[in-house]
């Protein structure tokens, strides 16, 4: 049985990746404090004799335990940043090279992707319009340039693993590269109204020849 | 001291200035908003299991339906049966008697947050009779779909038009809440600061009473920017400034940063009520002095401090900048030790203990396990700014939050009802019928909030009316899980009748409690009468011992109420 939708994008198994680490870390950590729920729940019941103790725990001795608790959770907590921070970079603080570029905006309850004109750049007059249909070239960096025109959508790829909201006012760019070819779903992930459900577009991963052919045929319309 | 008189239906449930009149107010005030709650979870949950399905009692449910029915079960379960149930029912009821007084230091000032509170429901359930249906934004209410249905475009004709809004309204009923619960914190905080019993030093204070002024100061701490957002926002629906309008200079994320300025803290304003209730029942049926009081009183100082400076774990693929999320990352998985730290604790206290498992003690075992297995534990995954990425509003991140705030709101509650109810009404609560509640509420909580972690992971975005739209979420074994969850949902609805109708059966007809201590418990509202007289104390109790001492090895029996002399 599948956990995640199939990954395709160059960054999508390093999400996984901290998904898995973090959920291994804490099963060890679920186990111990199972036993330690269950060890005094299962052998201390309704036992009325009178060896229970009266402790305090005050001081750094009888809180010994719970410091190395706190202590071996803090290891945990502090490997997973450490094993995070390079991937959050990569992802949202770096754009790579581009080597394609469009804009995708949302508006309700629409996807509108913009993509460059004949000229290969865009927010210029040939730039061609494409309603919830997003071509993209395989193993290529594409530039997204996140907008929207009235309220707050949010772009979620779950097979590139890639999320960003989309707010009006900003222009945000973030970058994506496929790596396996086909149709994947693109949704709107923030709520944006009674078309909410409704919101989704298509991303169609082609290899480069069919996508320049792709892009020549959007010119010609 | 007052002496006891009988009061009539209209003085009891209206006028009274007693504590815990107006506690047992503000908790069936809040058990109406719960059941509205529950219902609408119960209609969207039906409909996202079976979509084409009539569901009975509601009818058909359109999309519009669907987002309003989600909004509204967010904001009255976080802001009413949340808030009120742990802020003003168990600060009511508790405080006074606790610290051994005869009531609230301003009776009065707390008659009137009762009021207000009440207002602030009535302008909540009229918000869902408003010309244009109720809101529909999620609970959160993010600018600009919180000004009208499309945002600053909204087409609105009039003053009228503009004002009575669903939106309007909700905003209203939200800044009157908070009116009201600040009104009420003043009052529980002077209260605990000047009437504690004679020798109830602060460091006497039982853990619960600690809690709630607490979780009071992070309250009043975090609230003002939201207060001050919410009438942006109003003016921004009615007067047509833009506040929140990116085309007028204003900024959509302003609101986020308000809004989560306090809905981060509120999440621990929440959750350290009932961590409180838990450290009471715990200690009591463990027969044992509660583990490390003065540490967990710290770790929560140092937690209510941290709480203040995690809000942007909801925005990091909100647009904010992604080098400040680094930073809110390590905030809130550093806020996991003192969590940590305070589990750990309670834990300790069950070790070597005299478990008795009594019906308190069998919610509150409950609640430290699912909070902390399921609903700490994902919070590390959440807390991770890359998983985020990825799991940010899905039904992952529903789960988690369900994990964590049913077993502490509705868990630590239940825990508070079948400890306390004896006291505060002279009668016991039916045991066979507290048993089958209790395990079918574990179970069915389980059997609905699971899936949604798996349904998560499969990448189902959330608040989305039809998942039919959407191949990939419909793929086997996905609209299973969603039978599941739907079908445990409506159980665990179900079963909290059996509940309803045993607080209601044994508040009028349960056998009568001869005991004023059944608890063998040492804190100082079992050492008066079942249920207590107005006023609480025949005579103002001294306090020479700390609230926890039981099995004390000077004492022949294993308790030692805190005014024995």
């Amino acid at each position: 049985m599948k956990i995640f939708p199939e990954n395709a994008s160059s960054y999508g198994g390093e999400v996984d990746f901290i998904f898995w680490l973090i959920t291994g870390v804490v099963a060890v950590a679920s186990v111990i404090v199972i036993f330690l729920l269950l060890y005094p729940v299962l052998t201390r019941r309704r036992k009325l004799t009178k060896t229970q103790r009266y402790q305090k725990g005050e001081g750094f001795r009888n809180l010994r335990l719970i410091y190395l608790g706190i202590l071996l959770l803090a290891i945990a907590d502090f490997f997973f940043l450490y094993k995070e921070g390079p991937t959050w970079t990569k992802i949202e603080e770096t754009l790579p090279d581009k080597e394609f570029h469009v804009a995708i905006i949302g508006r309700q309850w629409l996807w509108e992707i913009v993509y460059p004109g004949p000229d290969g750049k865009l927010y210029t007059a040939d730039d061609v319009k494409k309603i919830n249909q997003f071509y993209m070239p395989v193993n290529s960096v594409v530039h997204m340039d996140i907008q929207s025109y009235d309220v707050i959508h949010s772009v979620f790829i779950p097979n590139a693993r890639f999320k960003q909201d989309a707010l009006p006012g900003r222009n945000i760019t973030r970058w994506v590269k496929m790596t396996k070819t086909g149709t994947f779903p693109l949704s709107c992930a923030e709520i944006c109204g009674i078309g909410h459900a409704n919101m989704k577009a298509t991303i169609i991963v082609q290899n480069k020849e069919d996508f320049k052919k792709t892009l020549t045929k959007l010119y010609k319309k | 001291m007052n002496t006891h008189k009988k009061h009539g239906f209209w003085h009891r449930y209206f006028f009274s200035l007693d504590h815990k009149d107006i506690g047992f107010q503000y908790m069936l005030t809040i058990f109406l908003m719960v059941s509205i709650g529950g219902f609408f979870a119960y209609v969207f949950r039906m409909h996202l299991a079976f979509p084409d399905m009539k569901v009975p009692l509601f009818g058909l449910v359109t999309n519009k339906d669907y987002n309003m029915l989600i909004t509204n079960h967010g904001l009255i379960m976080m802001m009413w049966l949340a808030l009120g149930m742990l802020l003003a029912v168990a600060g009511n009821f508790l405080i006074p008697i606790m610290i051994g007084t005869d009531d609230m230091a301003f009776p009065k000032l707390n008659k009137i947050s009762y009021w207000i509170f009440l207002l602030s429901v009535i302008l909540m359930i009229a918000s869902f009779f408003m010309p244009k249906g109720g809101l529909g934004v999620g609970w959160t209410l993010y600018p600009p779909l919180s000004v009208g249905d499309f945002g600053y475009n909204t087409p609105y004709k009039s003053f009228a038009d503009r004002f009575f809004t669903a939106n309007t309204f909700v905003l209203l009923a939200i800044a009157f809440e908070f009116t009201s619960l600040l009104m009420g914190g003043i009052n529980f905080f002077v209260t605990t600061l000047n009437k504690r019993a004679k020798g109830m030093s602060l460091l006497k204070m039982p853990m619960v009473v600690w809690m709630i002024n607490i979780a009071n100061l992070l309250f009043m701490f975090s609230v003002g920017p939201l207060v001050a957002g919410t009438f942006m926002l109003l003016l921004d629906i009615n007067v047509g400034t833009g506040f929140y309008d990116a085309y007028r200079g204003g900024d959509p994320l302003l609101w986020e940063h308000l809004f989560w300025f306090f809905g981060h803290p509120e999440v621990y304003v929440i959750l350290l009520p009932p961590l409180g209730i838990l450290a009471e029942i715990i200690s009591v049926n463990s027969r044992k002095p509660l583990f490390g009081y003065k540490f967990i009183l710290t770790l929560t100082l140092i937690a209510a401090v941290l709480s203040t400076m995690v809000w942007a774990h909801h925005q990091f693929v909100a647009g904010i900048d992604p080098r400040a999320a680094t930073v809110f990352s390590i905030f809130t998985i550093i806020i996991s030790l003192p969590f940590a730290g305070i589990i750990l604790a309670y834990i300790a206290t069950l070790w070597k203990g005299d478990l008795r498992f009594t019906l308190p003690m069998k919610w509150a075992l409950g609640a430290v396990a699912l909070f902390t297995l399921l609903g700490g534990f994902t919070g590390l995954h959440l807390g991770a700014s890359v998983f985020d990425i990825y799991a940010h509003d899905t039904s992952f991140v529903v789960a988690h939050f369900h994990y964590t705030l049913f077993p502490t709101v509705i868990f630590g509650s239940f825990a508070a009802i079948y400890f306390w109810f004896s006291k505060f009404s002279g009668r016991k609560l039916n045991q066979t019928l507290g048993n089958l509640h209790f395990w079918l509420t574990f179970i069915f909580f389980n059997g609905f909030a699971f899936p949604l972690f798996l349904l998560g992971l499969a990448g189902q975005h959330r608040r989305i009316a039809d998942y039919r739209q959407f191949e990939f979420l419909m793929q086997d074994p996905l609209p299973l899980y969603r039978k599941i969850a739907t079908i445990s949902a409506v159980i665990l609805i179900l079963s909290q009748f059996i509940f309803l109708f045993n607080f209601i059966w044994s508040l009028k007809r349960g056998k009568k409690e001869t005991e004023n201590n059944p608890w063998q418990a040492n804190t100082l509202e079992w050492q008066t009468s079942s249920p207590p007289p107005h006023g609480n104390f025949k005579v103002y109790p001294v306090v020479n011992y700390g609230p926890y001492e039981y099995n004390r090895p000077d004492k022949d029996k294993d308790f030692t109420p805190q005014n024995e002399i």
